[in-house]
């Protein structure tokens, strides 16, 4: 038993080594991407998770798988710009669609969600079962979008992914006022002048591209909790928006590192997953110990402020 | 001419315990999924859904069998956890309800993939299966849990259809009838996980979601009684299902994916042409005049 853990530590030591020498590129394109992933993730999501729009992220990211699916069978091969560039269609049309369902009548918002949620990736389910079923499908790798494989991604990808996080990054900082206003007060917004829709509009296509640029690294299924977990761990840390959004890059982008990390140390684990769990242990962190509403802190509050009294009565 | 129709039921059991399963699986998640719509809880069906991925998971680890009261008891442990969770979260000033919901279930669902993943190497988990389900090849312990589970939430919705239609349409009113609205609560989300897990295995984690909110968003285009929005619902499970389970059968795909796809079809069908509150066939009726008295008490109640 003893040699077995001595074995394990020794692989895991090593494997640590190897990790960190930075000897394998693919290692580092996996953990550049990670990074990069999670924090332009807790970018956009920052301003859904204000905006009550947390879960249109789950959708659009399930809404994706049938959009790749599509692209596959169109191309034939296995060109990633295709790919990507159907799942960002019908990440686009999932997030249109959304809208159309819950503005009408007889469909409440959280419904409308779960509608476009699940029937697009059971298509998404449907397309894929087709491609695996069919002879050149089977070594398609289309499995790796499901829950991510950051060691899959290739030099050129990592550029365009930087390219994509740095415009992203830019359009937020030329739009930050209209933003930030929309975000916290849509009825002032639009009575000085900010076309909100159009705001909305945009929000909706950054979470789309967000989207399709991360599902390489975390997959379909998961990229919502890269969306909503770091900003949330964020608010909890800062009022200021600023501070906020820097807050939440920060806890993605640790939490894809540890993930990419975590990932290549243990046998099978995606990254998706990996990432996942990081940031949410950060976010327990913060929800105990945040200076701005946690557990402890608030307690400590309340008990001074009423110890604080109990002295003034009996002083 | 009919053959098609015909031929694939003398192909063998499978059809037959597939089309049981399905059955079963869309009667259940339709009923309980009216009751969650009402309650504007659909995307907790979302979040019960993937979380009973870990209870499983974990029941197996520690109790080493997939017996099917392991299994239950597992995911309605997780699923009271996560629902839980979810409202200590939502309590505290700085989560709003559908962060809280998306926090919880994508770091639990997470840890079950991870479980699954490094943990189980044991045959009789497929990781694959669990996800999204496999109708065709669908167990005798599946078919005995569904042919369980179903029913006893049939009985169980009738037996408390006041309290649930009550408390779904008016909590505080149905709080002072005397009403348990909090157990209630507690009981509907227990039968959604108890639901999903007898669900797994025919259709999977992730596509049980679209048999629980489709029929309902479905129903409520169509009627706004609940029993007829009960009818409807359990009527769109049962040809999605069917529909679905044939058209799998013609293209060779994934029988769970072409059943929500059906029922999306069908719900994209009724709201653009159904007979009410359908966009093409009712010219201005959609802006609200054509609601009657309890669509307009619920309307209430939405705001």
């Amino acid at each position: 038993m003893n040699a077995i853990v001595a074995i394990d530590t020794s692989i895991y030591a090593q494997r640590a080594a190897e990790f960190f020498s930075f000897r394998y590129a693919f290692a580092l394109e996996a953990l550049g991407a990670s990074i990069l992933v999670g924090a332009i993730c807790a970018l956009v999501g920052t301003f859904l998770v204000l905006r009550g729009m947390s879960l249109i992220g789950d959708a659009t990211g399930h809404a994706t798988l049938p959009g790749v699916c599509v692209a596959f069978l169109l191309v034939g091969a296995k060109s990633m710009g295709a790919l990507l560039a159907g799942a960002l269609v019908s990440a686009l049309a999932a997030a249109l669609l959304i809208g159309v369902i819950s503005r009408g009548p007889r469909t409440r918002p959280d419904a409308a969600i779960g509608i476009v949620l699940s029937v697009f990736f059971g298509f998404g389910i449907v397309l894929l079962s087709y491609i695996q079923n069919s002879p050149t499908g089977a070594q398609s790798g289309l499995g790796g979008f499901l829950f991510g494989n950051a060691a899959g991604i290739s030099r050129d990808q990592l550029i365009a992914l930087l390219a994509t996080s740095l415009g992203l990054g830019a359009l937020v900082g030329v739009f930050y006022r209209p933003l930030k206003l929309t975000v916290f007060d849509e009825g002032f917004a639009r009575s000085i002048g900010i076309p909100t829709s159009l705001v909305q509009m945009a929000l909706l296509s950054a979470l789309a591209v967000c989207v399709v640029i991360s599902i390489q690294a975390v997959g379909v299924v998961l990229v919502a909790a890269m969306l909503i977990i770091p900003p949330s761990a964020a608010l909890f840390l800062s009022k200021r928006l600023g501070h906020v959004l820097l807050f939440a890059m920060l806890v993605g982008a640790v939490s894809g590192a540890l993930g990419a990390f975590l990932s290549y140390m243990a046998e099978g684990v995606a990254t998706g997953p990996a990432m996942v769990l990081v940031a949410a242990a950060l976010f327990l962190g913060a929800l105990f110990f945040g200076p701005r509403g946690g557990v402890v802190p608030s307690w400590v509050r309340r008990a001074s402020s009423a110890r604080a009294i109990a002295a003034r009565r009996g002083g | 001419m009919l053959s098609w129709l015909v031929d694939p039921w003398t192909w063998g059991a499978w059809m037959w315990r597939g089309m049981l399963s399905v059955t079963l699986v869309a009667v259940a998640c339709a009923v309980l999924g009216v009751f969650l719509y009402l309650r504007r809880m659909s995307l907790v069906a979302d979040a019960l859904a993937h979380v009973a991925l870990p209870g499983i998971v974990a029941a197996f680890l520690i109790s080493g069998s997939l017996s099917a009261p392991v299994m239950l008891f597992g995911a309605a442990l997780t699923g009271l956890l996560a629902t839980v969770g979810i409202e200590t979260l939502s309590r505290r000033p700085n989560i709003r309800p559908d962060a809280a919901i998306g926090i919880v279930f994508t770091a639990m669902f997470a840890a079950g993939v991870i479980l699954l993943s490094t943990r189980v190497q044991d045959a009789h988990i497929d990781t694959h299966c669990l996800l999204f389900g496999d109708v065709l090849g669908v167990s005798d312990r599946s078919i005995w849990l569904l042919a369980f589970v179903t029913p006893l939430v049939l009985v169980l919705v009738a037996v408390f259809y006041r309290w649930l239609s009550a408390s779904s349409f008016d909590p505080g009113f149905a709080k002072s009838l005397g009403i348990p609205v909090a157990a209630v609560h507690y009981g509907l989300m227990t039968a959604v996980s108890l639901t999903t897990v007898a669900s797994f295995e025919a259709v999977g984690a992730i596509l049980v979601i679209a048999l629980i909110i489709v029929p309902a968003a479905t129903a409520h285009r169509l009627s706004d009684r609940l029993h007829l929005m009960l009818a409807f619902a359990v009527a769109h499970g049962v040809v999605s299902a069917t529909v679905g389970m044939y058209v799998a059968i013609w293209i060779d795909s994934s029988a769970a994916g072409a059943i929500v796809v059906t029922g999306g079809l069908i719900y994209a069908a009724v709201f653009l042409f159904g007979p009410r509150h359908g966009l093409v066939f009712s010219p201005g009726r959609h802006c609200g005049q054509g609601l009657g008295p309890e669509a307009s008490s619920i309307n209430a109640l939405e705001g």
